[in-house]
């Protein structure tokens, strides 16, 4: 397998690695980069486990072959805590919650990360909508919906950037 | 295998020739996984020309790589190819819409693939460039060379754009479809239609359903039977009837049997030629107050 060097900038850092282009996002980032944070579930974009941002919108690094994101940005579960704290979407779905065995967490966090990035007051439908990609086979999605409504509200209170 | 982010469209015909034949376009990417690997894969998505929306003399243009996201957003395609904009907003889910492509959608040629759908019922063109120049416009519903086979050939021509004439002042377009969930389900049925309706009759009717066969179909003896009908009950009473009786479905046993499925084009006929219909009688009241 022929490999090709691309370079990428991966949560907030510019990389540069040597992969196969065929491979897919989710692998590189798991097997080579070692980001375990995004999830493999059904491996074909349908679970939405493995969803990442790509120039800031929501997609499923499953179905992104790695020569894609030559140039690009993405950004992992991994790029949204600072330090030792986890992010503010990340504390309401602790607060409310949210996770129960966790698998589709951080796909579902990604996804209202991008949500709330473009629309900061989204209404219940909206939060649907944005998590319509995402399955969740534990929570029911009642306290996932609510996690993003309060993490709306902590941002409008916190009025924290980015 | 080798992965070119090509840059301009000139570089990307120049790899295309230089691979002879086993080198393939891809925009979004999205189904590329699904299928055999080939030998060396040719990006079309940072190219300016390919991520533009314009319109410019009553045609809408929409670059080879405008995702479903986009044209959902653009207010061009909400206003003036309707039911397109519906079909982008509804298929697949939040993270394939992102980055899968309208062009992939009809080059990727699935029999109810619900863009494609829309695009045959608004009549839309498609623009074409080769690797030996050569340049030429195929109507969406031609494309369909069998069961999820184009008649493009990604591994020597690359789809430019797609053109859509805008539904002018008496015209109005639908999309609709019907699945087992609002997301992450492929359609049982979906349907779209493009109407007008001139001094409160319909006019130049346009109605496609799907899957029923490898492409977007038209059912045209429905079309046929509308010309000079008034846009009421009585009237979208018999497309339910008319296009039921006319369209040639298969049953599957993961989405539906043949029988619910005739029903549902029927039912989802009626409806998306209705919606189609308001929007022509209000877009021609805009026009007039």
């Amino acid at each position: 397998m022929k490999k090709q060097l691309i370079s990428f900038q991966l949560n907030n850092e510019q990389v540069e690695i040597l992969c196969d282009p065929a491979e897919s996002l989710l692998h590189v980032l798991r097997v080579q980069l070692g980001l375990y944070g995004t999830k493999e579930g059904c491996s074909r974009g349908e679970c939405g486990a493995c969803t990442v941002l790509f120039d800031g919108r929501a997609v499923n690094s499953c179905l992104v072959p790695a020569g894609k994101v030559q140039g690009h940005s993405i950004r992992t579960i991994e790029g949204l805590s600072r330090g030792e704290n986890i992010d503010y979407i990340q504390e309401a779905f602790v607060e409310k919650g949210a996770v129960q065995c966790g698998f589709c967490t951080p796909g579902m966090v990604m996804s209202a990360h991008a949500l709330l990035k473009n629309n900061p007051d989204p209404t219940a439908v909206e939060v649907r909508l944005a998590i319509s990609g995402n399955l969740c086979r534990c929570t029911g999605y009642k306290q996932i919906e609510e996690a993003i409504l309060s993490a709306a509200i902590k941002l409008k209170e916190k009025e924290e950037p980015d | 295998m080798s992965y070119l982010v090509a840059s301009n469209i000139e570089q990307a015909l120049t790899s295309l020739r230089e691979r002879e034949g086993r080198a393939r376009v891809v925009a979004g990417a999205t189904d590329l996984f699904l299928e055999e690997l080939p030998a060396h894969l040719i990006d079309l998505t940072v190219i300016p020309e390919t991520t533009l929306i314009e319109e410019k003399d009553g045609f809408i243009s929409i670059g080879a790589a405008v995702t479903h996201t986009a044209a959902a957003l653009s207010p061009v395609v909400c206003s003036g190819a309707a039911a397109l904009a519906e079909a982008c907003s509804q298929l697949g889910s939040p993270q394939v819409r992102n980055i899968g492509t309208v062009g992939g959608n009809v080059v990727n040629a699935a029999p109810a693939a619900d863009a494609a759908v829309a695009l045959v019922a608004l009549g839309a063109g498609v623009l074409l460039v080769d690797t030996a120049g050569g340049k030429r416009e195929e109507a969406v519903e031609n494309l369909y060379a069998g069961y999820n086979r184009s008649v493009i050939d990604s591994t020597s021509e690359i789809m430019l754009r797609l053109i859509i004439r805008v539904t002018d002042r008496e015209e109005g377009s639908a999309f609709i479809r019907f699945a087992s969930r609002k997301a992450l389900s492929l359609p049982m049925v979906n349907a779209a239609a493009r109407v007008r309706v001139t001094d409160g009759f319909l006019q130049e009717v346009r109605l496609v359903a799907a899957p029923a066969g490898p492409a977007p179909t038209r059912l045209r003896q429905t079309e046929e039977m509308l010309y000079g009908k008034t846009p009421s009950e009585g009237t979208w009473a018999e497309v339910e009837a008319s296009a039921a009786k006319e369209v040639e479905v298969r049953g599957s046993l993961l989405r539906c049997s043949e029988q619910y499925r005739r029903h549902l084009v029927g039912i989802l006929s009626a409806r998306v030629l209705r919606k189609a219909a308001e929007r022509a009688i209000e877009s021609r009241e805009g026009e007039s107050r």
